[in-house]
């Protein structure tokens, strides 16, 4: 599969033999080895790599977001790798509030309770909150070691700030190389601890929307273990195969989101809050190969399988297909992801009457429903001489579309046939890369 | 809905790995195209990174190529 001049001329030689002299070093058998060389050039960052993005996100008729986020690294002398990044995230637009359509108008109160903020909807839409609008920053850090010749260690943190959320992670990992450095196995644990501070307070879940009893801010937290093994196939062939787990406990709904109760004609007859387990598993098997087919082509497919507790069982397939050009000083990357879950066993799309939901829970939330998602991208990247007093660096756009279809087979109501009580989410993310 | 083939896809991919680890592998000299930055698992993760907070956003599902924790509200 490899290109015939590749292996005849002297100058090829002298770039595998750099490969190779790369690859020991720990750069090819697996994720946590995957240091760069510290770049050369001189300036402000001149021993730290930057890799930056700025994305644009929009859905269609709901939610915009802009987001730039940073990465940068450091390889030290003795090959520990220093990684720090930044995100920031500004989001505006309508969200679903989790009720469903009605043939006639809704009238919601906002999350604060202001009365200019209250909303209607319209006969036959899906109810939206307009005045949706948050913004977020985030800081990360890590820092891997090697403490002998095939082992080495990671410890990282992260922090994330929202007007109504605050989010604080640790983890730590250890990998272990072996069979001549082609497989490595490598187990991690993280923590994660998270406080809500909902605006208006947080709903009592479960409780009567129109009463709008709510509380102070709540917290949540979860840890997660991670098991890995990355082999080396063959010359052209990387596979990794990662098993992971995850419990979260605490106040695990959306404070935003409620559920419709309607009469058995299809009238909406009030609201709840929506109310969901405290405590969620979930267990996700993960394997991705990497092939190089020839010169100028290779793929990355990934696979993955999760279910949860609350009933979600979810499958996942993508493919990134690389076609590299020239002096591979240029490449475009098509990739479609395919995902589908199923419902957690408490989603409904309302409820009926005063009927009690048979679980004891309940929540509307879409994301908890059945459906299945495609999404189709693009990718062109760009090496760049030159440029910042940088001998190279690479420049990148790409366009991805997504489209999510719902799978709902639950009775229509009378009253509420022929609406779309289901539209398909519909989303296109455009973003721009530098990284040198 | 019918997860078995993904299950059991994902068995035999562990199973091939497990079972091979000795018999697998290149010599250090042979690591040429493993080196190109297209084999490497985080070629791009800035884009998995944007992509991750999209779909975790707007799925119940999140995590497996690393740990699933959002470190965001959205969710």
């Amino acid at each position: 599969m490899l290109p015939r001049e590749r292996q005849s001329t002297p100058a090829t030689a002298r770039l595998q033999l750099l490969a190779a002299s790369c690859a020991l070093l720990g750069s090819a058998s697996s994720r946590a080895q995957e240091a760069n060389a510290a770049p050369t050039e001189s300036g402000v960052l001149q021993d730290w790599s930057v890799d930056s993005a700025l994305a644009y996100y929009h859905e269609d008729g709901r939610v915009l977001a802009i987001e730039p986020i940073v990465n940068v690294s450091k390889v030290y002398p003795h090959g520990q790798l220093l990684n720090l990044n930044a995100t920031f995230d500004s989001l505006s637009g309508s969200s679903p509030n989790g009720a469903l359509t009605s043939r006639v108008a809704q009238t919601f109160a906002s999350p604060s309770g202001k009365p200019a903020h209250a909303y209607t909807t319209a006969p036959g839409e899906l109810p939206v909150d307009p005045h949706y609008s948050d913004t977020r920053i985030a800081f990360g850090g890590s820092w891997t070691t090697p403490f002998t010749r095939v082992d080495q260690v990671t410890v990282g943190a992260k922090l994330s700030d929202e007007h109504d959320f605050f989010s604080a992670t640790v983890d730590a990992s250890i990998a272990h190389d072996f069979n001549e450095k082609n497989t490595t196995l490598s187990f991690g644990v993280n923590d994660e601890f998270d406080s809500l501070s909902p605006i208006g307070g947080a709903p009592v879940p479960g409780s009567d929307y129109a009463l709008a009893d709510k509380t102070g801010g709540k917290t949540k937290d979860g840890v997660g273990a991670l098991l890995g093994v990355t082999q080396v196939m063959t010359r052209t062939w990387l596979s990794e195969f990662n098993l992971s787990v995850d419990r979260f406990k605490g106040y695990l709904n959306d404070p935003y989101k409620i559920t419709s109760i309607v009469d058995s004609a299809g009238n909406t007859t009030g609201y709840v809050y929506e109310n969901r387990p405290d405590q969620r598993t979930r267990k996700s098997a993960y394997w991705e190969n990497r092939v190089t087919w020839n010169s100028p082509i290779s793929t990355a497919l990934s696979l993955r399988y999760m279910s949860d507790d609350w009933g979600v069982r979810s499958d996942t397939a993508q493919l990134h297909l690389r076609w590299t050009m020239a002096n591979r000083d240029r490449y475009i990357e098509p990739t479609i992801r395919w995902y589908r879950q199923t419902a957690a066993d408490f989603y409904t799309p309302y409820l009926m009457g005063g009927d009690k939901p048979m679980t004891g829970y309940e929540s509307s939330d879409s994301r908890l429903g059945p459906f299945h998602a495609l999404t189709f991208g693009l990718k062109y990247a760009q090496k760049l001489a030159g440029v910042a007093g940088r001998s190279n660096s690479e420049f990148s756009v790409r366009a991805e579309f997504y489209k999510q279809t719902f799978d709902e087979s639950a009775p229509t109501p009378g009253a509420l046939q022929g609406l779309d009580l289901y539209p398909a989410l519909e989303a296109v993310l455009v973003q721009v890369g530098w990284r040198f | 809905m019918n997860c078995k083939p993904m299950r059991l896809l994902l068995l035999l991919s562990a199973a091939i790995i497990a079972g091979g680890c000795s018999s697998l592998g290149v010599k250090p000299w042979q690591r040429d195209v493993l080196a190109r930055d297209e084999m490497r698992l985080d070629a791009n993760p800035l884009d998995a990174a944007i992509d991750d907070h999209l779909y975790f956003s707007k799925e119940a599902s999140s995590g497996g190529r690393s740990f699933a924790g959002g470190g965001c509200g959205c969710n």
